[in-house]
């Protein structure tokens, strides 16, 4: 594990092979097809708090540390377009086309309808330890992103903001 | 966002994950039903359609965007591939990641139903390091694996000074259960 740079899992290419979201999709639907929706929200809260443990450590440097975590995690994903906009209460990711929705549309592949609010469950799953909360709005190929400090008056996820793939 | 940079790590953790909600054979059920047939259905069609020429095309694609260590070569009855340098393992070993009982099991767990599909059988070897080699053939073909360097020369993984070691083997196989492990 890197134990200094902004990603804790590192690999010897820059930048990810894109066949790759072909397997989170269908590991979606397996797990969808399974457990419902209830258990892929399971699924994507507990890879949050599991996996990513790491970047929950990380992001305890404070809005820094999550922006410098957004941009070198998208400078990774390949075929990425997104902006990172860091200010002293927010860090705003406008992802202008994600990789993943590009990628599973010119493979032609059915998308899981709520691929986008896994973004969302994993995200603030991994925000919880370190005072951290998203809120995204958008998807389905764009969306914003807000990272925001975790306080009691924060309004919960409307996920009907968060659109459905196609 | 779950990514694809970092992919071999969480899909590791994935297999265990299953593992713990429903057993081995849910995660069998996972590489063969997710993997197999959805994520890999590009490369189980282009098999069943063209043979030892769709596994050509479809290993030098898939290990050039993983920029794998590899050697490989074919002939009309047989495609072999000896793997020096597996960029999935090797992320796992780089970065200190082991979930699940053996990683190396998953491409066994859905290339060998897409062989039995389309009428194969495998001979395959891994170390655990990031080695390992692999011999397609059809089922109807009786031949035995080649011996060390008649097929590869001396890109034959098995020429390595640091192959010798416990390994798992797989012979004739098409399940991933079809395994057996060195004492």
């Amino acid at each position: 594990m890197n134990s200094s740079g902004p990603l804790p899992y590192v690999d010897t290419k820059p930048v990810g092979a894109a066949d790759f979201y072909f397997a989170i999709n269908a590991t979606f639907r397996f797990i969808l097809a399974r457990y419902g929706v209830e258990g892929l929200r399971r699924y994507w809260r507990e890879i949050g708090s599991g996996y990513y443990a790491p970047v929950s450590e990380r992001w305890r440097g404070g809005l820094g540390a999550v922006a410098e975590y957004w941009r070198a995690f998208f400078a990774a994903e390949p075929g990425a377009e997104v902006e990172v906009h860091a200010s002293a209460d927010e860090v705003r990711v406008e992802v202008k086309t994600c990789p993943a929705i590009k990628h599973l549309r010119a493979g032609g592949r059915d998308i899981v309808q709520c691929f986008c609010q896994h973004c969302f469950y994993v995200s603030d799953t991994i925000g919880e330890s370190a005072g951290v909360a998203v809120r995204v709005s958008g998807g389905n190929g764009a969306c914003v992103q807000r990272f925001v400090p975790r306080t009691p008056t924060l309004a919960p996820q409307d996920l009907a903001q968060i659109e459905e793939a196609r | 966002m779950i990514g694809a940079y970092d992919f071999c790590g969480h899909y590791e953790w994935t297999f265990e994950w299953l593992r713990a909600q429903g057993g081995h054979e849910l995660v069998k059920a996972y590489w063969d039903e997710a993997i197999r047939c959805d994520s890999q259905r590009h490369a189980a069609a282009l098999i069943k359609a063209e043979g030892i020429e769709g596994m050509k095309k479809y290993w030098a694609h898939t290990l050039a965007e993983e920029a794998a260590g590899y050697f490989s070569t074919a002939t009309d009855a047989v495609f072999r591939i000896d793997m020096h340098e597996c960029p999935s393992k090797g992320f796992l070993i780089q970065n200190g990641l082991v979930q699940f009982g053996d990683y190396c099991d998953h491409c066994m767990g859905w290339i060998g139903p897409m062989m039995k599909d389309a009428g194969f059988v495998i001979d395959h070897e891994h170390t655990h390091r990031g080695q390992c080699w692999w011999e397609i053939r059809a089922a109807s073909d009786e031949s035995a694996p080649s011996a060390p360097g008649e097929m590869s020369g001396a890109n034959d993984v098995r020429l390595r000074g640091d192959w010798p070691g416990p390994h798992d083997r797989y012979e004739r196989a098409t399940d991933p259960d079809d395994k057996t492990t060195d004492a």
